[in-house]
């Protein structure tokens, strides 16, 4: 059984560790303290790139990387801090905001300290009203004990960190839309470029990370880049040649939530699979597994036969999904996809900013056709094509091949390629939210077909056993590219 | 835009504490209008709810115009533009909550408060009739790991049954 290795959540439940006190005594700021004795910023920057952290909010992206893209030589940058967790399924910065804030902002410290930045807004989503009471609690302590304000520790660098409390839209997630909202704006999101490493909040260059990126750095600078690069496996990206690194390096903080025993946020180095993963979650509640959600309501569905699929960001791009913010929800048995499509639809269609017309139209599309098929309602014809063959007469001629089609089916999946298309990756729409729609929709229909199918058939919401309500491996569309190559996994 | 068009019978005014805060947080940003959302929080939380006073009031102390601050009102579900009840229930209904049964606690809800869920632009309808509470569903609270979850105005309750419903009503203050 896979072990449990808390990094992040090591302190988490140490009486009393959201205090400056408590945390000092457990190696609290000692990380930023060695950061600003042994290091140059710009060598702290390079560590960050050399071990590979990959941003831990949804994207993926290569953190070092991006932070190489901001201008040093723009008077103010800004970082923001994405604490607007709303992605359904994912719930692991609230226990680090509500428990054990000084993390969070020694990870802003060292952040700051690498990329000159004097202001930071920690954006908090307004649901999280103890959180933010507990980060501001922290943030006063540092104030008092000199690591917050003017000349941080002798460094000469002024830190301030604000709070900024969001009011309930699950946009300002997107860190165009954060930027947006921060300026007192319709939290509607910008075209890239200019990214907002550019041209961010204010229009000035801003490095935008999440939560629990920021709590990864203290760890990075205290144990050194070789010791987190023996967490979690490093591929070769075999579009190079010579195959490129591509690291899947640290630990992640899962949210594992639905039927599971024990649901909870467990940390474990990336690279497990979904089986070992819902048996370190105390085991399925149910019979069998049904589906599992491997990264936060937006991403496509696993079916049971995928449950070997490693939980990384390499392994799960290649099987056409993503571990997004890394919430895993577990279905068994018992549960229907039509009705949980309908679930998470109605979400996307209450959650679309309105900007662009594909998704504003487009998403409450796709609920109210799944809507229907959910109602006993969904359409189907039966068509009557001309084929030429021997007929019944014995004669050359038209056998008159019926077929039936699932028109809603059709309709579903049409409308939801073209909010974005999920095979050429390509969307019509300013930013990913609607990825985030069309991702769930066509994958759910495409892997739990029959179950579909069946609910337009029979005019109700039919489960059908697990082997039957999903589509075989063969036919499955995703399933083909899904192991990684073994050339790939020996870099060395 | 200027008082005709906006009916304001009593004006609205930040209190003592209120305009301390308010002079607090302006000056962390460059520009007043990034001070919105904060300045409505403190405004809703004041007077209920955010009426077109409040909405005159921020857009003067912001340099903004009315417009500007009612198009930012109208976009975020955390700011009412009705009265609410005193209790406000928010019960999250995505899908992790679903798969534990959020239905059976906001069915309970609904019979025990005897009203029905609130939508975004009828608020009265999920108001109970004292004006006590007003239930209304939210999206996810990113508490899936305790599910199904209520927040009551400022507080997350976890782990809900009707049982526990019943216990927590009963403690709530009136």
């Amino acid at each position: 059984m896979v072990e449990e290795r808390r990094i992040l959540y090591e302190h988490l439940d140490v009486p009393d560790i959201n205090t400056f006190d408590v945390y000092r005594q457990h190696e609290g700021y000692t990380r930023f303290e060695k950061a600003i004795a042994e290091y140059q910023p710009e060598e702290i920057a390079d560590m960050v790139k050399d071990a590979g952290l990959k941003g831990r909010g949804g994207a993926g992206f290569s953190t070092g990387e991006k932070w190489s893209f901001v201008p040093r030589d723009i008077e103010p940058r800004y970082l923001c801090c994405n604490a607007d967790e709303s992605e359904p399924g994912t719930f692991s910065n609230r226990y680090v905001l509500e428990k054990n804030p000084h993390l969070l902002i020694e990870g802003i410290l060292i952040c700051c300290f690498a990329m000159g930045i004097e202001t930071t807004y920690v954006y908090i989503r307004g649901e999280f009203t103890l959180g933010k009471k507990m980060l501001d609690a922290a943030i006063k302590e540092a104030y008092e004990q000199g690591y917050l304000g003017e000349n941080v520790r002798g460094t000469g660098q002024n830190i301030n960190i604000y709070t900024h409390p969001g009011a309930g839209a699950y946009i300002c997630g997107e860190e165009t839309g954060l930027i947006e909202s921060l300026e007192g704006k319709r939290g509607q999101p910008r075209n890239k470029p200019p990214f907002p490493a550019v041209q961010g909040v204010f229009m000035k260059p801003t490095v935008v990370q999440n939560v629990e990126t920021l709590c990864n750095l203290p760890f990075i600078v205290g144990n050194g880049v070789e010791w987190y690069t023996q967490m979690g496996p490093t591929y070769g990206d075999a579009r190079f040649d010579p195959p490129k690194a591509d690291p899947n390096t640290g630990t992640k903080l899962y949210c594992i939530s639905g039927d599971v025993n024990e649901p909870g946020v467990y940390e474990l180095d990336l690279g497990l699979t979904c089986t070992e993963l819902i048996e370190v979650a105390g085991g399925l509640r149910g019979e069998e597994v049904k589906a599992v959600i491997p990264g936060g309501s937006s991403a496509p569905i696993l079916t049971h036969y995928e449950l070997d699929t490693r939980l990384d960001f390499t392994s799960l791009t290649l099987a056409k999904s993503m571990l997004g913010s890394g919430g895993i929800i577990v279905m068994n048995e018992t549960r229907n996809i039509v009705d949980c499509l309908l679930n998470i639809m109605k979400f996307y269609a209450h959650e679309s900013c309105g900007q662009c017309t594909p998704c504003r139209w487009g998403t409450p599309w796709v609920r109210d056709i799944v809507q229907r098929i959910a109602d006993g309602e969904g359409r189907q014809t039966t068509i009557t094509r001309p084929k030429f063959g021997i007929t019944e007469s014995g004669r050359w001629g038209d056998t008159g091949e019926t077929e039936e089609i699932y028109e809603d089916l059709d309709l579903l999946e049409s409308v939801a390629n073209n909010i974005a298309n999920v095979d050429t990756m390509t969307w019509n729409t300013i930013c990913v939210f609607g990825i985030a729609v069309s991702w769930p929709a066509v994958s759910y229909m495409r892997k739990f077909r029959p179950e579909f199918e069946a609910a337009i058939r029979e005019g109700k919401l039919v489960t059908l056993p697990v082997a039957e309500a999903t589509v075989p491996p063969e036919e499955n569309y995703a399933y083909q590219q899904r192991i990684i190559p073994k050339e790939m996994t020996d870099l060395e | 835009m200027s008082e005709e068009i906006i009916q304001i019978e009593t004006p609205f005014q930040f209190n003592e504490e209120n305009k301390q805060e308010f002079d607090e947080l302006i000056g962390r940003y460059p520009v007043k209008e990034a001070a919105m959302l904060p300045t409505l929080h403190l405004a809703q939380r004041q007077e209920g709810y955010i009426t077109p006073a409040v909405m005159k009031y921020v857009a003067e102390l912001l340099e903004l115009s009315v417009m500007k601050v009612k198009d930012v009102v109208t976009f975020y579900p955390m700011f009412f533009e009705e009265p609410v009840g005193k209790y406000v229930i928010r019960i999250c209904h995505t899908l992790p909550c679903a798969l534990r049964d959020c239905k059976v606690v906001l069915d309970h809800l609904k019979s025990k408060l005897g009203t029905d869920v609130a939508s975004e632009t009828n608020l009265a309808k999920g108001t109970t009739d004292d004006g006590k509470y007003t239930l209304m569903k939210v999206e996810c609270l990113a508490s899936c790991d305790v599910a199904p979850v209520i927040m009551v105005n400022d507080d997350l309750y976890k782990n809900l049954t009707p049982e526990k419903i019943d216990e927590l009503l009963e403690q709530l203050p009136s």
